[in-house]
């Protein structure tokens, strides 16, 4: 871990970076694969800039003594580089938000420390915390009776930064999340989802450089999503935000984060990019659908591969059978010599879904 | 961190922009939502015809002849009793609203955020005060020496103490949050603290409120000056105001350290 990447906020002062917003509002979501695959070998400025935001090491909280004691983080320990966003997933009780309050200081942990970039939080809290800032589920963040943009200014000034100097910044928040209509409404007058999106546009307002994002979508449409997520990338990308998000949508998770941590009893079970998670799941499953597959046939199969399911369809069967790679090859092979001709052959990739059920029920054992 | 934008990169706020931006969400809050301070005033008001009225028909010229002392020691109360709720319920909304961890890791650390927005608070009181104490002067027909200097220093420094117990009140509301409730009865308490015996009693001064209404009564009913009482009182006052303020916060300190080795700070 690189000690001199925590000092200095102003290192991300990008502006060796010309105008590339442009760019980056017309990049869709979907690119999100291509980008983390790039991503990795590709020197860009953040990386430069580098170091580690968030250096977590053995944190271990433990609530109530004695016999009902829960130990709701165990030994816990992982970095975060400084402009990457890491996904925070696990079931209920896994420990997440214990995890993320003891990194806020909002939860004092027993053992272990926290470092964020570079600083100590146990020592040197308010220096730590400077460039920090928070959205936790549950909590309304914001002041409702004041609006919109007040807010903003409000709560850029209280993290450090002199609002005057972010209001274009703030316009443009408010403009990429759909809000710059109703800059002047008090929060309370908004629906759900918009309170959902000023409450993380105050949190992005005042030039935090580490946020921590508890279920951010919760309760956002499907555009609002998306527009959130773009944002998102593009503050990693072009600012250097470093994101620590945790949520239940699998896919804001998949499309935002290079990397992903999955927590299952206090403790992270897995701590892996995204596609490394995916490639190493277990393997993928074939589905065949043929009016041929008649009990012989099924039999056949059931011989040389496992079988998952076998449904009657109207015209036919469908046969789920957990093949992939050279497999295929003699589960094609199998069925040539029964004499069913495929009438539909499709394979299923396990989704971050499948392989965040099958690390947290290994977990849980 | 820049904005591809505009290209000039943000400025760091001093605590001049702290003090602004604090204290222009409490003038916002005061100017928009109006019945909140109206409704203070109002059953403030209430409150001393009842007392008042209702005096003079038990207690007759008794009552009027103290009418003087008696409308001094309720305008410190009104004071003393905004300053105090303000800033206890002000605490015990924004742990639920999940603001005051925002405003604990500030770059500018939390006692700053805190002395700027109790004195916001106090600034409120002061104003919604002077609004009963007009009235209560048109309503019974007396007067008093209305020394504004005199009146805002010595009635400030006697709520300063006052403040202090609110923040320690706040504080214990973030460990027990069913406890705040019972904590708002402590105002009734301060009756006792703003008529308690100094003179018999010399020690009373060193309890929150005591000494300041006295001198509070002096200055309001004798006329006394600012610059014309014991420099040994003035500074009693001061230390006073000083030392429970201070006891105050540690108490709020050691509450919400408290509460993070519980974590229970920030729940929902």
């Amino acid at each position: 871990m690189t000690e001199q990447g925590g000092v200095g906020g102003e290192h991300t002062g990008s502006s060796d970076q010309p105008a590339a917003s442009g760019l980056s509002v017309d990049r869709s979501v979907d690119a999100a694969a291509e980008r983390r695959r790039g991503s990795d070998g590709d020197p860009d400025a953040r990386t430069a800039a580098g170091g580690t935001a968030i250096a977590v090491e053995g944190v271990t909280k433990r609530f109530n003594e004695g016999p009902d004691s829960v130990l709701a983080v165990d030994d816990v320990g992982f970095e975060v580089e400084t402009g990457s966003i890491v996904g925070l997933l696990g079931p209920n009780g896994a420990g997440k938000t214990t995890l993320i309050k003891s990194v806020l200081g909002m939860v004092i942990p027993d053992e272990g420390t926290v470092r964020i970039r570079g600083i100590d939080v146990g020592d040197r809290s308010r220096a730590a915390y400077a460039n920090v800032d928070a959205m936790l589920e549950g909590a309304r963040n914001d002041y409702w009776r004041l609006t919109v943009r007040e807010n903003l200014r409000y709560f850029a000034t209280v993290s450090g930064v002199d609002p005057d100097s972010v209001a274009d910044r703030h316009d443009r928040l408010l403009d990429r999340l759909d809000l710059a209509e109703w800059a002047d409404t008090p929060v309370r007058k908004l629906s759900r989802g918009m309170k959902q999106k000023v409450s993380l546009a105050s949190v992005l307002a005042g030039g935090a450089e580490v946020v921590f994002l508890d279920e951010p979508t919760l309760g956002l449409d499907v555009e609002s999503s998306r527009t959130l997520q773009r944002e998102l990338r593009r503050l990693a990308e072009e600012e250097g935000l470093t994101v620590l998000i945790s949520s239940h949508d699998m896919d804001v998770i998949e499309a935002v984060c290079d990397r992903v941590l999955v927590m299952s009893e206090g403790r992270i079970v897995a701590d892996d990019a995204v596609d490394e998670l995916l490639r190493g799941a277990a393997g993928g499953t074939v589905v065949v659908e043929s009016p041929d597959l008649d009990a012989d046939a099924v039999a056949a199969v059931r011989e040389r591969f496992p079988v998952t399911a076998v449904d009657t369809l109207d015209w036919g069967t469908r046969l789920t059978v957990e093949a992939s790679g050279d497999d295929l090859y003699d589960l094609m092979d199998v069925l040539a010599t029964a004499g069913v001709t495929p009438e539909r052959i499709r394979t299923v990739e396990p989704d971050l879904e499948d392989v965040f059920v099958g690390l947290t029920r290994e977990g849980g054992r | 961190m820049s904005t591809d934008t505009d290209g000039s990169a943000p400025r760091p706020a001093g605590y001049y922009h702290l003090a602004r931006a604090v204290l222009y969400r409490e003038f916002l809050l005061f100017v928009r939502y109006p019945a909140n301070a109206i409704g203070g005033v109002v059953i403030s008001l209430f409150f001393f015809g009842v007392l008042f009225y209702g005096g003079r028909m038990l207690a007759g010229q008794a009552l009027t002849d103290s009418i003087e002392g008696i409308i001094v020691g309720y305008f410190l109360w009104t004071l003393a009793v905004g300053a105090y709720s303000s800033i206890s319920n002000d605490i015990g909304s924004e742990v639920q609203w999940g603001t005051l961890e925002r405003h604990v890791m500030t770059p500018f650390g939390f006692a700053p955020v805190a002395l700027l927005k109790g004195a916001a608070k106090v600034v409120r009181t002061f104003l919604i005060s002077s609004v009963i104490l007009a009235v209560m002067l048109l309503l019974t027909g007396t007067t008093l020496q209305l020394h504004v200097l005199t009146i805002v220093v010595i009635a400030s420094l006697s709520i300063l103490s006052v403040l202090g117990l609110g923040f320690a009140a706040g504080g214990i509301t973030v460990l027990y949050k069913r406890i705040g409730s019972w904590l708002n009865l402590l105002q009734f308490g301060f009756v006792v603290l703003i008529s308690a015996p100094v003179l018999e009693m010399p020690w009373l001064k060193l309890l929150p409120l005591a000494h300041g209404s006295a001198l509070l009564q002096r200055a309001m009913v004798d006329g006394v000056r600012l610059w014309e009482f014991q420099p040994t009182e003035l500074a009693l006052l001061v230390g006073v105001a000083v030392g429970y303020l201070g006891l105050g916060y540690a108490v709020f300190q050691l509450s919400t350290q408290r509460a993070r080795r519980l974590g229970v700070l920030g729940d929902y």
